[in-house]
């Protein structure tokens, strides 16, 4: 019987598996002198089953996927991926809308590709520097802390969901809310990108205590 | 004349009795004498933050650009260069520490210690 358990249990010999196409088309000549070990390696060891969620197609983004799984609720992948594609859908449409109407002159600077505008309003949203609350002799100070990438990203992300979530109307739907949060995010105005401010002035404001830190 | 009474322990001093062998124990072991699988935690020189004189650049920056972050490209480049470069030398230094000054951290010790115990007891 099997019993679900937190921590892979895979023994260490097992290898990742390889997604990209690219990294298989490559002909034998090409490759470096790492590569080719790497390749005789993994013609001898074995190699862990893949998850569901890794991909080898080109419309597959790493990105999109974490963030319908931070949007998913109970396990419903379903959902929460079909309202992703209606949100990417809706941000084309609006963008596509605003190109047609546009005089010819600005047509080029208007960005139709929905998976930029996500990239780039996500990059947008990502703060610089965090707080930390550090204690010292009794009393908690909120210590200016730089972040690494994944803590950004998921703030970046999860400031985004939990505003949308929560400053809706009760009749609009997540997609064109969504839609309308990243579009803002993307010319750097709307709420998350107020929130993110408010975090750099906190920083800012308490950046005195930047000596606590010990790292 | 009736016996005098004096204290028991002059008794015992006039009678020799400690200065024969029959002395208390000069030692009263309250716990076992026998090494302790740990050590005490030595407080290591805590090192200072790094990266401050990038960050405060870059918050003169935001303070005079209204917290905009495209005119303050540079410096934010420069703040995660610093950061970047510290999380490195942090790995790094944390890795040879076998290497660099003479004791190993009360952490490391006190591992390699549980994994080799001090018998107490034969079976």
């Amino acid at each position: 019987r099997i019993m679900p358990v937190r921590w892979s249990r895979y023994n260490p010999s097992y290898l990742e598996p390889e997604a990209k196409p690219e990294s298989y088309q490559k002909p034998l000549e090409e490759l470096t002198e790492e590569e080719r070990e790497q390749m005789e390696l993994k013609a001898v060891r074995p190699i862990k089953a893949a998850p569901p969620n890794l991909s080898s197609s080109v419309f597959s983004d790493p990105m999109v996927s974490k963030f319908t799984n931070m949007m998913m609720k109970s396990g419903n992948k379903v959902l929460a991926r079909s309202l992703m594609s209606q949100t990417l859908e809706a941000i084309k449409r609006k963008q596509l809308e605003k190109y047609h109407k546009a005089p010819e002159n600005e047509k080029e600077a208007i960005e139709c590709n929905p998976y930029v505008i996500f990239h780039q309003a996500l990059k947008n949203c990502q703060p610089i520097i965090g707080l930390s609350s550090i204690t010292r002799g009794g009393k908690t100070y909120q210590v200016p802390v730089p972040l690494t990438d994944n803590r950004k990203r998921f703030l970046a992300m999860k400031w985004l969901i939990t505003e949308c979530r929560e400053n809706k109307h009760r009749r609009t739907l997540m997609p064109q809310k969504l839609c309308q949060e990243l579009l803002l995010a993307f010319n750097n105005e709307g709420p998350v990108i107020k929130k993110k401010h408010v975090l750099h002035k906190m920083a800012e404001a308490n950046r005195a205590y930047a000596h606590f830190r010990w790292w | 004349m009736a016996a005098p009474a004096y204290p028991a322990w002059v008794t015992r001093w006039v009678s020799g009795q400690w200065r024969n062998k029959k002395r208390p124990p000069t030692l009263r072991p309250t716990r076992t004498l026998a090494l302790a699988d740990k050590v005490a935690n030595r407080r290591e020189q805590p090192t200072e933050a790094t990266c401050i004189t990038e960050m405060s650049v870059m918050m003169a920056c935001w303070k005079q650009n209204d917290f905009n972050d495209a005119p303050c490209a540079e410096e934010i480049r420069v703040f995660y260069d610093c950061v970047a470069k510290a999380e490195k030398d942090r790995k790094n230094q944390n890795e040879d520490f076998l290497l660099s000054r003479g004791n190993l951290p009360s952490s490391k010790v006190n591992k390699l210690l549980k994994r080799f115990p001090q018998i107490t007891r034969y079976v």
